[in-house]
């Protein structure tokens, strides 16, 4: 029985390393595009290390958590959502790792004038990942306090969304001296940047549906 | 000879087993929260604890209903009340060995000219209706119990999920307990008048003649629960509405606690103690009971997605069922008398299960007993062989599951 053993707690230990380990991604990845952006390039390159360790660290525990939930059928009915939800979060953590990679290898020039927008972009789309969080446990712990915790997300969202829709107006429409090339180098960074709060929207939505479930 | 009437009792013991059990485990092993095999083995044991230790209370009843007085009555009884459960399910209504046997009793009152107590019939039937809607009022105050626990003790839900678990399996084993005590009385309460066995003296516990004959039952029943329960348990588990784990939990809960207050002699005596009328001890219908709880359920929720039609078939096999197996008993009973020539039993006035004059008892068989003790001991075998079996399957699943993921982690390393 899964009470009397060591199972269920440490399924609960391992969801929430899990979920420590999105946290600090995204402190991590908000920390790291300032080093980029201040040109500190020592620091950039330790926050990307931290980030290659915390999303290896995540694919474990996302194998091992999945493996557990289906060889001690715990939570067989809401088998199948908590893993979608692990899943999304986990490529929350994966765009991190991808966009920081993307710095790094392909060394985006970003206007001085620019640093402003971009941190922007970051904070909002960061901001939304961080909200995702609380919601998360909160299925777990409280799941019926999870859809007011998730109206910040959907906020976060749509602030993203508006700060790099004018962001990269500003680079197409404003910025002549800049090439073609450059612009659209740019708007593919922040598109990537920009994944991170659409991946906790999905999430969002994800866990909206799985709250309601469990609270019926 | 002896043991070949009690073949259709068997049968009958079978059937409940196969159908009955799903009504205790289903919802558990549907949902997948508890293994098939887990499930099996902890109905089975319970069942036969629970019909060899609490299963006279019921049968007393139904003897005095009917005390069959005659093995080829008892043989002819049985097999007129698992035909029916047989027709019924093939018809696809929720039937109840207990309304079966009864019908089938009265028929045997009726052929052999005896008296059917009328106050001991009412009583029965009002336990069918009362039965679920006991049930469904327990369902009810323990569903609201158990939201409001989840609600306010924030307990993470892969506790909550596992605290679940284990209580469906405790609540299983006390609902397997409950069915083995009250309904018993369907498989084997029409022979205990006219069979007699030696007592068998275990040291801690001496089992009676009846006793014997409930522990045959049980292990009828057992048999079902483990060769064809596994199919009804998979596919019935959630036939009314579909169940979340912790409504499942309470459903099986309230159907325990409602077959275990029919069926409990020291419950009733404990309410003529404080002054209360006492309760019947009579079997009922554990598929109507777990119905009545699951719609109780349903009701709290908002009776959105409730099948109804279910309900109706319940009424329909409250009549149906009693009377078909009664014409069925009347006529088999003429057929096995007037072309087999065996004894069915005949009028006795005022017989019962506990008052049975020893001139239609068979005399006790030194074979018979025998073969008792061999049964228990061999099952006492086979009980220690399956949960020793079951033990190392699992930790060998376990080692190699351990093996595999240690294996795949150093391979992407």
């Amino acid at each position: 029985m899964a009470v009397f053993t060591r199972t269920t707690k440490n399924l609960i230990l391992k969801i929430d390393e899990f979920f420590d380990n999105i946290d600090l991604g995204l402190l991590v990845f908000r920390e790291g595009v300032k080093a980029y952006l201040n040109k500190d390039m020592e620091a950039f390159n330790r926050h990307l290390q931290k980030i290659e360790l915390l999303e290896s660290n995540a694919d474990k525990l996302q194998r091992s958590i999945e493996n557990e939930m289906i060889t001690h059928s715990i939570l067989p009915q809401h088998q199948g959502e908590v893993s979608s939800l692990i899943n999304v979060l986990d490529e929350i953590i994966d765009t991190i790792k991808a966009t920081l990679n993307d710095f790094s290898i392909e060394m985006p020039e970003i206007p001085a004038s620019l640093n402003h927008n971009f941190i922007s972009i970051t904070e909002a789309s960061v901001c939304a990942g961080e909200e995702l969080m609380p919601a998360a446990r909160a299925y777990f712990k409280s799941p019926y306090s999870v859809r007011e915790k998730l109206l910040k997300v959907y906020y976060f969202e749509s602030e993203t969304d508006k700060v790099s829709r004018n962001t990269t107006r500003i680079i197409f429409q404003e910025m002549k001296e800049l090439d073609l090339s450059q612009k659209s180098h740019l708007r593919y960074i922040i598109q990537h940047i920009e994944n991170i709060s659409d991946n906790a929207q999905k999430a969002a939505d994800l866990l909206s549906a799985m709250a309601i479930k469990i609270v019926m | 000879m002896i043991l070949l009437f009690l073949t259709s009792g068997l049968f009958l013991g079978w059937s409940l087993g196969a159908n009955d059990a799903a009504n205790v485990f289903g919802s558990a092993v549907g949902s997948k929260m508890v293994s098939f095999r887990k499930a099996a083995l902890i109905a089975s044991v319970f069942v036969l604890l629970g019909a060899v230790i609490q299963g006279a209370g019921t049968s007393e009843t139904l003897g005095k209903l009917g005390a069959v007085n005659a093995l080829g009555g008892s043989f002819t009884v049985a097999l007129a009340a698992a035909v029916t459960v047989y027709l019924m399910t093939k018809f696809g209504i929720p039937v109840s060995t207990t309304q079966s046997i009864v019908g089938a009793i009265i028929g045997w009152n009726l052929f052999t000219g005896n008296h059917t107590d009328s106050r001991i019939l009412s009583q029965i039937i009002s336990t069918w209706v009362s039965g679920p809607v006991i049930g469904s009022a327990f369902a009810i105050l323990l569903y609201i119990i158990l939201k409001a626990i989840k609600k306010y003790s924030s307990i993470h839900l892969v506790r909550f999920e596992s605290f679940i678990r284990t209580g469906l399996i405790i609540v299983g084993a006390f609902g397997a307990y409950s069915l083995g005590a009250n309904n018993i009385a369907n498989v084997m309460g029409v022979f205990i008048p006219s069979f007699n066995l030696h007592e068998i003296n275990l040291g801690i516990l001496t089992l009676s003649s009846a006793q014997q004959l409930f522990m045959l039952g049980a292990l009828a029943i057992a048999a079902g629960i483990l060769t064809y329960s596994k199919k009804v348990m998979e596919t019935v588990g959630n036939n009314i509405v579909e169940l979340s784990s912790e409504a499942a939990l309470v459903a099986v809960l309230s159907q325990a606690l409602v077959l275990f207050i029919f069926s409990s002699t020291w419950l009733s005596s404990f309410f003529i103690r404080v002054g209360l009328p006492p309760i019947p001890m009579v079997p009922v219908s554990s598929s109507q009971v777990i119905i009545g709880c699951v719609i109780g359920i349903g009701i709290y929720k908002g009776a959105r997605n409730i099948n109804f039609r279910i309900l109706g078939e319940i009424g329909i096999g409250w009549i149906v069922t009693p009377l078909l197996s009664g014409i069925l008993a009347f006529i088999s009973l003429f057929f096995v008398r007037n072309i087999f020539n065996i004894d069915v039993g005949r009028k006795a006035e005022r017989i019962t299960a506990t008052d049975t004059h020893p001139a239609l008892m068979t005399a006790p068989d030194q074979n018979i007993s025998n073969i008792m003790q061999y049964l228990l001991l061999g099952l006492l075998i086979t009980g220690i062989t399956a949960i020793l079996f079951y033990y190392f399957l699992e930790r060998k699943k376990r080692t190699e599951l351990k093996k595999s993921e240690e294996k795949f982690w150093k391979n992407i390393k």
